[in-house]
């Protein structure tokens, strides 16, 4: 019993020590942030002692922030939302249907994922300019309207999904609209909040592409935002920490809402062994 | 007296033409912060002086401006006009893309006499002039006058010479422990610039006089190369460390650029010195240059491309760059700036620790203008790295890396 | 119930599309987004760049020149390309499976009810949300040689250190560390998704068995992840194979290309160099190497997980 309790508080302090870990650099720059830039290098480094609160309003002043954090939210939740619908939907079809071609077709997708971004960077640009969507929200969205990678976590799930329901849908008659929207769906919600998260975070953080496929600057990003702090000549810590800050914010919320989905036993209903 | 009469009618209708026809300039630049806003100050004066001209500035990070340049080059959807730093230049002079600009210089009486020759370079290509330098910055030598003091030297002396600055780093190092100066030795451009200040201190070329064949293996650029080895394996008075000594109180000496003369003063909590960088017994001053040019696409018609070509001209001018150099702390690229007495003044009373690197623009020399010197730079610092870990001697990691680069030059 | 009644009305209307057409409309339903958009802004771009591997081309010149394999040639014969290949198996190899583990062990100990259970999450989940930039920075000064805490804490137990990042030997190794801790909330998100989907049945059943924790995690938490293990496993090492951001920060590839990796040697030819056809071919070199990877494990792992459906 004592060996037990020993055992517990173990792993309770490596579990802390781990997020500790996990939080330093984070806490660096909520420090950052709340520093006068004549204490930039002098210690604390990780919990303030400083409160310079106006770092926070001079990083917002220096950029058209409400604009871009508009330009990021449309982008983002457009992104989001076709990624994840689109994405379950090829999911499905490759765990579950039968068809010619299925097997090279999910090489296919993984295989778009396998050619670095680089390359491929000035012929989708060529691609959006003839369809005339630079400086659009179009450009913004529709090219990254489906993730391969979120194809393969919904593969992966819904194999590991048991099929007796499904089975017995379809024994019933049921089609395969209703069986992936009526069943599989609700059972989804982990896998569907972890998708999410991954497309929040992937359309929040993007950089290049937006960057590349607009010009004017009504259309810009927070990220491009916070470029502006890394300038050619030196980086502004303090402004760009507290830039930073405010830009994970959002990114933070999301993680926490979509968290509250890995409630252990959710997916009990209905299934019965 | 009938030329001037039709004269006087061609501009008259000339005049009324330009005001009816409004032009709309794009102008694509990296100049964050303070920067940008002297910038947009600049052009939102020169709008109000110019009607019916409209300039959109538009920040692009400086990181990814050629990779915005080339996908805008590609698609033909480029700006009317944009900067980029110099090193890109070769590259976007090649390109085709941008407009030539010697027919607007000769009739603008533009002096190209009166800029510092080494970024005027850059704009050259098959004789013809693509760019316009409009922003300088350079390398000097900044100093803790606190370790200096703790050391027992004088604080408001520096190192004239590399005997002096091996001298005052071993005591530096005896007396306090920390590091006599840091060396930028983490590889790419930023050692390869760095080192580059060291090898012209010493009498050493990096390329030929044509910029055909490396040039940094000769006996001063061995030299040089010792020197830095030495303060390192042989003096231990310089680390092989991440960068950002100096500013924490780490290190003594550094070399850093004209832009730290802004940040330093803010970020650190010692007292400050900043000179031109010493150079070897026997050698010659010397300092790396970098800076933005100016340029116009090709794909501007003709009065858009007029015009943009009257903003260059403006901004280039003399009182109106002393302005601008005066407003974001870049060093001038013409002597008239550099000479004129309010920028004096100005640097003397408000920026005192800028005088050296203005001083040193008189022997400022730039990288070689070749397209591939990213390459070049990268290799180059790569040995450099064998050298200063020991792993070569400077001798055969410069000849390596000379075997390395000439085909580069190709 | 309108559910039930339309459930019951569609057999006889279902079954003969379903005899003459089979599964596909539902097919091309479920797949034509997917299709539509992954071919005109991923797969056309790839062919694209494929072709541009064939060419000398610095992404601005009107003018390519068509050099044939020749790019490969190169890539095949420069050391440098196979000292990055070298840098870039270690890395994922060591970053994949360190943080497949450590990311499985903190999501089934994060699944149970324990005080502060979402804190934690969150906690866990900062690494994959702060700004690499602000990571750079922490790690870089953790490694420091004098003042870093790593060093620090090993002369308290009485070991010098290396200078991490500055040192050829030990570089590679400070960055599988920094990669390992900005994969693991990634691999938990995902475990953790994956655990919600194991139908708590099964374990009261293997309770009934007399099936201990350890023994109920071997036989059935295991082996109902082995699709998630596989889908973590290959994103892995498509991630490892194509990281730059963080190399870029803490090394720039250095010191003396010991963490020279593969995404980051591409990225300099692409955006540095603007060699964009010779990128193009490191690029397929890449793929090619990852693919065979990638199909080797879906062999090897039936399918990726239990089961071909």
């Amino acid at each position: 019993m004592k060996a037990r309790a020993l055992r517990t508080a173990l792993v309770r302090l490596l579990l802390a020590g781990g997020a500790f870990l996990s939080a330093m650099p984070f806490l660096w720059m909520l420090t950052t942030a709340l520093k006068p830039e004549s204490a930039l290098y002098q210690p604390p480094l990780l919990f303030p002692t400083h409160f310079e609160w106006t770092n926070f309003i001079r990083a917002w002043q220096a950029a058209p922030f409400p604009r871009f954090f508009l330009n990021s939210a449309v982008m983002t939740v457009g992104i989001v939302l076709a990624q994840t619908l689109f994405s379950a939907m090829a999911g499905y079809a490759l765990a579950r249907m039968r068809f010619a071609g299925r097997n090279l077709l999910f090489f296919g997708v993984l295989g778009t994922m396998m050619i670095p971004f680089p390359v491929t960077l000035i012929p989708s640009f060529l691609v959006v300019n003839a369809l005339g969507w630079i400086d659009t929200y179009n450009a913004l969205i529709i090219p990254r309207a489906v993730s391969a990678f979120a194809i393969f976590l919904f593969r992966q799930f819904f194999l590991s999904l048991p099929r007796e329901l499904e089975e017995a849908a379809l024994m019933d008659g049921a089609g395969r609209l209703t069986i992936f929207f009526r069943i599989v769906l609700p059972l989804s919600t982990p896998v569907i909040a972890a998708s999410a998260i991954f497309s929040f975070l992937f359309a929040w953080n993007d950089f290049l592409w937006p960057l590349i496929v607009t010009n004017s600057p009504d259309m810009r990003t927070v990220q491009v935002g916070l470029a502006m702090f890394q300038g050619q000549y030196g980086v502004f810590w303090t402004l760009l920490s507290a830039a930073a800050t405010i830009v994970t914010l959002p990114a933070i919320l999301a993680f926490l809402a979509a968290q509250r989905q890995f409630i252990a036993g959710i997916t009990n209903t209905g299934l019965k062994e | 007296m009938k030329a001037n009469w039709l004269k006087a009618i061609v501009t008259a209708a000339l005049a009324l033409l330009s005001l009816g026809t409004a032009q709309k300039l794009t102008f694509w630049h990296y100049w964050d912060g303070a920067n940008g806003q002297v910038l947009q100050g600049l052009i939102e004066r020169y709008q109000k002086e110019h009607p019916g001209v409209t300039i959109e500035a538009v920040f692009v990070p400086g990181g990814e401006l050629l990779t915005k340049l080339q996908t805008a080059i590609t698609a033909r959807q480029t700006p009317t006009m944009a900067i980029s730093d110099l090193v890109a230049m070769p590259l976007l002079t090649r390109s085709g893309a941008l407009a030539p600009l010697d027919d607007y210089i000769r009739q603008s009486n533009l002096n190209l006499a009166d800029y510092f020759p080494g970024p005027l370079v850059y704009g050259l290509y098959q004789g013809k002039r693509y760019s316009l330098p409009v922003s300088a910055s350079n390398l000097g030598l900044f100093w803790n006058k606190n370790l200096f003091r703790a050391a027992g030297l004088d604080p408001n002396r520096p190192p004239r010479n590399w005997d002096e600055l091996l001298r005052f780093a071993k005591q530096i190092k005896e007396k306090t422990g920390k590091w006599g100066i840091e060396l930028f030795t983490q590889g790419g451009e930023g050692t390869t610039w760095q080192t580059q200040v060291y090898f012209w201190g010493a009498g050493a070329e990096f390329l030929d006089a044509n910029n055909t064949a490396p040039a940094f293996n000769s006996a001063q650029g061995v030299r040089a190369l010792q020197f830095l080895v030495d303060l390192v394996q042989k003096e231990k008075v310089a680390p092989v460390a991440p960068w950002g000594l100096f500013g924490r109180g780490e290190a003594a000496m550094v070399m850093d650029g004209s832009w730290m003369t802004q940040f330093f003063p803010q970020q650190v909590n010692f007292e400050l010195g900043a000179a031109a960088f010493p150079f070897a017994p026997g050698g010659r001053p010397a300092t790396n240059m970098g800076g933005e040019q100016i340029f116009i696409f090709q794909n501007a018609d003709v009065a858009t491309a007029k015009a943009a070509w009257d903003f260059i001209n403006w901004f280039s001018s003399t009182p109106v760059q002393v302005e601008w150099d005066r407003g974001t702390g870049f060093l001038p690229v013409r002597r008239s700036v550099a000479n004129d007495p309010a920028y004096r003044a100005w640097v003397s009373n408000a920026r005192p620790l800028m005088r050296p690197f203005v001083d040193s623009m008189a022997f400022a020399k730039p990288r070689p203008p070749v397209a591939r010197y990213p390459q070049i730079s990268d290799v180059f610092a790569k040995y450099v790295q064998e050298a200063l870990l020991g792993r070569l001697s400077p001798k055969e990691a410069l000849d390596r890396a000379a075997q390395e680069v000439t085909p580069l030059l190709r | 119930m309108v559910n039930g009644v339309r459930l019951q009305k569609t057999p006889s209307k279902a079954s003969w599309w379903r005899r003459t057409l089979g599964e596909w409309p539902a097919v091309l339903f479920f797949l034509l987004p997917t299709v539509a958009v992954l071919g005109t802004f991923n797969l056309y771009p790839a062919l694209y760049s494929l072709y541009l591997s064939l060419f000398e081309w610095n992404g601005l010149s009107p003018a390519r020149e068509f050099v044939g394999l020749a790019n490969y040639a190169r890539l095949l014969a420069s050391g440098e390309f196979w000292n990055s290949l070298r840098v870039t198996l270690l890395y994922a190899g060591g970053v994949t499976l360190l943080a497949l583990a450590l990311g499985l062990g903190v999501a089934v100990l994060l699944n149970q009810p324990i005080l502060g259970q979402s804190v934690y999450r969150v906690l866990y989940f900062l690494p994959v949300i702060t700004p690499t930039v602000a990571s750079g920075v922490v790690w870089k000064y953790l490694f420091d040689p004098t003042q870093g805490v790593v060093n620090r804490g090993l002369l308290a137990v009485g070991l010098e250190g290396p200078s991490w990042l500055s040192d050829p030997s030990w570089a590679l190794a400070a960055v599988v560390v920094v990669g390992v801790w900005k994969r693991v909330g990634f691999n938990m998100v995902v475990y953790l998704a994956a655990l919600q989907g194991i139908p708590r049945a099964y374990y009261e059943a293997a309770q009934l068995d007399g099936a201990g924790p350890w023994q109920q995690f071997r036989h059935i938490t295991l082996p109902l992840l082995a699709p998630t293990t596989f889908f973590l496993i290959v994103t892995a090492l498509i991630d490892a194979f194509q990281v730059f951001d963080l190399v870029y920060v803490m090394t720039s590839g250095g010191p003396l290309s010991s963490t020279d990796v593969l995404g980051y040697y591409l990225y300099r030819q692409a955006f540095r160099y603007s060699e964009l056809g010779f990128a193009s071919a490191v690029a397929y070199v890449m793929f090619a190497l990852i693919f065979v990877v990638t199909v080797v494990q879906f062999r090897l792992s039936r399918g990726g997980g239990q089961g071909e459906g």
